[in-house]
């Protein structure tokens, strides 16, 4: 298992569509190691930008990144980063259609230099870890959309990574099936010490983090700790 | 799961384009295997033809189109045959005419005394005899397809003539053809004083290679060729198919590359959202460019193996009529099967390069947010 890592954002900036929109502007966040962290805002503020520069699956035009000892602005090649630090859950699961659940999991392990039989072994224990152990053969089609979440939980974890983003990742499922991979983040947070950053709109959600930070304009607008009084205000305003 | 299933599994999943797509790579490596398989048959039997008697190389005449064009007097073969080093200079009349359904029977004029100098293998019978014009012993294969044997009579451009011996050769050309003696070849060929070509043997000790080129010097308007890779002095027919093949593997790389890359591209395109999921997740360019390149590879090596085996039936069915299989035989060598393999990984490698190319090049954002 990795250590938990920060993650530190000085000033950044991400404009789209020739520097009409800007996304995130000047921003700057630090996430302690272990921590989890929601981010609220209304949409738009730029809560999903911030967390694909976080997984480097996108460049900021400027500012400063630092995750696990990679500066994420001046490196070339982030394949390398993504494969081993970060796991990242999607508002839609996406995972591979033609692939069934324990091979979607195993996806991720084809960077770490592992056999086939420790892949497979490695996948279907992280399935027993979400509860779908008995779902492995199915792909996605086959599979409700909590449990298709669950699965895409696995597979960020597959990698063991240090910090695990999820961007909306109750966004598409009712409430009942939402709470439940809310559940299970929370517990896989806790048991593997990851440093977790969420984006939500949904409050129950926000409530159960560390630290509550809301976004706005592209920036930091408030942020609170689980242990605020006025955490509900910060809520209220997002 | 390894990487290999990954391939298979993404070229099912469109099986009817995978499946055209091999077909149409497999007709261009059908013509390869097809076009090399009879060129090295030619030149088996050109290869025969250069160590008929155990020569060391042939003299014809220079720039023929043809060999059976090639006319090298009398004279000139005596004086080839007077060169210092020169062991022995047999000339052969090469006499194409129809013979029973055989409408390429090779009847080889050559004197009597110098084939029995570097004799063929005799089946039964015997060899010909000095001043015993209507003499003729035939290949195992023209006496198989008209019933003769040792003491028949068979009549060859309308000249009957005594069977006296039947022997056997690798080659399918000569095996279905006959010797006879040159002068009277030269007679029912009309073509008195000549022969097509001289075989030389030269003496021990002699640098053939050094008596060649004295040939030359000496004899301007004749050549030497040692080898199958020389024959195209004489022989323009296995320049022309060389030629062709060549054009038939530059065509196939082509459209080939082209069929492959139609396919890859639409498959990336059809696929960048799940690129961008697995550079999400963590898989290196290099490692989506191999799968994209595996992917092709593997379509082209599928329709190479195809290509291949409906290569062999066709010039099988080529082999069903008869006046083709008596002058041909094709050569299945590793040779045509190493090209037909080379020029399916090539299809392969052109036609994936750009399509991964794309697919490395992708952001991974920009690729999940592809709908």
């Amino acid at each position: 298992m990795s250590e938990p890592s920060s993650i530190d954002c000085v000033d950044v900036v991400k404009a789209y569509e020739d520097g009409r929109i800007r996304a995130l502007n000047g921003m700057s966040l630090h996430v302690e190691p272990g921590e989890f962290v929601a981010v609220v805002g209304p949409s738009g503020c730029g809560k999903s930008t911030l967390l694909h520069l976080v997984a480097a699956l996108d460049r900021p035009d400027s500012g400063e990144i630092h995750v696990a000892g990679h500066d994420l602005i001046r490196e070339r090649n982030l394949d390398h980063y993504r494969a081993l630090h970060v796991g990242m859950v999607f508002q839609l699961h996406n995972l591979l259609p033609t692939l069934n659940a324990i091979e979607n999991v195993q996806v991720p392990m084809f960077e770490l230099a592992i056999r086939a039989s420790e892949r497979r072994k490695r996948a279907s224990d992280l399935l027993g870890l979400v509860g779908l152990r008995d779902r492995e053969r199915n792909r996605p089609a086959q599979l409700s959309g909590g449990e298709r979440q669950r699965v895409a939980i696995a597979r960020a974890l597959a990698n063991e990574p240090e910090i695990l983003l999820a961007d909306e990742p109750t966004g598409s499922l009712d409430s009942e099936a939402g709470e439940s991979v809310l559940d299970l983040l929370e517990r896989l947070r806790e048991e593997r010490e990851t440093t977790l950053v969420l984006v939500t709109h949904d409050q129950a959600v926000a409530t159960r983090a560390d630290r509550l930070v809301r976004m706005l304009d592209g920036r930091v607008d408030m942020t609170t700790s689980a242990r605020d009084a006025d955490r509900p205000a910060v809520l209220a305003a997002s | 799961m390894s990487f290999v299933s990954l391939v298979f599994r993404n070229l099912f999943r469109q099986r009817m384009r995978t499946l055209l797509t091999v077909i149409g790579i497999s007709v261009g490596i059908t013509i390869v295997v097809a076009l090399g398989a009879i060129t090295g048959g030619l030149k088996g039997t050109a290869g025969a033809m250069l160590r008929e008697g155990g020569a060391d190389f042939m003299v014809a005449r220079a720039g023929s189109a043809d060999l059976t064009f090639s006319t090298v007097s009398e004279e000139e073969w005596a004086g080839v045959a007077s060169l210092e080093g020169v062991e022995r200079a047999t000339g052969i009349l090469i006499h194409v005419t129809q013979h029973g359904s055989n409408a390429y029977f090779p009847l080889l004029g050559i004197r009597p005394g110098q084939l029995a100098l570097g004799p063929p293998e005799l089946v039964s019978g015997r060899l010909l005899r000095a001043g015993a014009p209507d003499e003729v012993i035939l290949g195992s294969g023209a006496a198989a397809s008209t019933g003769a044997t040792p003491g028949s009579t068979v009549t060859i451009d309308g000249r009957p003539l005594n069977v006296v011996g039947v022997y056997r050769s690798e080659n399918v050309f000569f095996d279905a053809g006959a010797y006879a003696p040159l002068v009277m070849v030269q007679e029912l060929a009309r073509k008195p004083d000549v022969v097509t070509a001289v075989f030389v043997t030269t003496a021990s000790g002699t640098d053939p290679q050094a008596l060649a080129t004295s040939i030359e010097d000496g004899f301007p308007d004749l050549t030497t060729v040692a080898s199958v890779d020389e024959y195209g002095k004489v022989d323009q027919g296995i320049q022309v198919m060389d030629a062709l093949n060549l054009a038939v593997t530059v065509l196939a790389l082509g459209l080939g590359g082209i069929a492959v890359m139609n396919t890859m591209i639409m498959a990336v395109f059809e696929r960048t959202r799940e690129f961008g999921i697995l550079r999400a997740v963590g898989w290196r360019g290099s490692r989506i460019m191999r799968l994209v390149l595996t992917e092709a590879l593997f379509l082209c090596l599928v329709a190479a193996v195809f290509g291949a085996a409906f290569g062999i039936l066709a010039t099988r069915g080529v082999l069903l009529i008869e006046e083709i299989r008596s002058f041909l035989e094709p050569s299945y060598t590793l040779d045509v099967f190493a090209r037909a393999l080379l020029i399916a990984a090539g299809v392969g490698l052109v036609g994936a390069l750009y399509p991964a190319y794309r697919a490395v090049r992708l952001s991974p954002m920009e690729a999940l947010r592809h709908e």
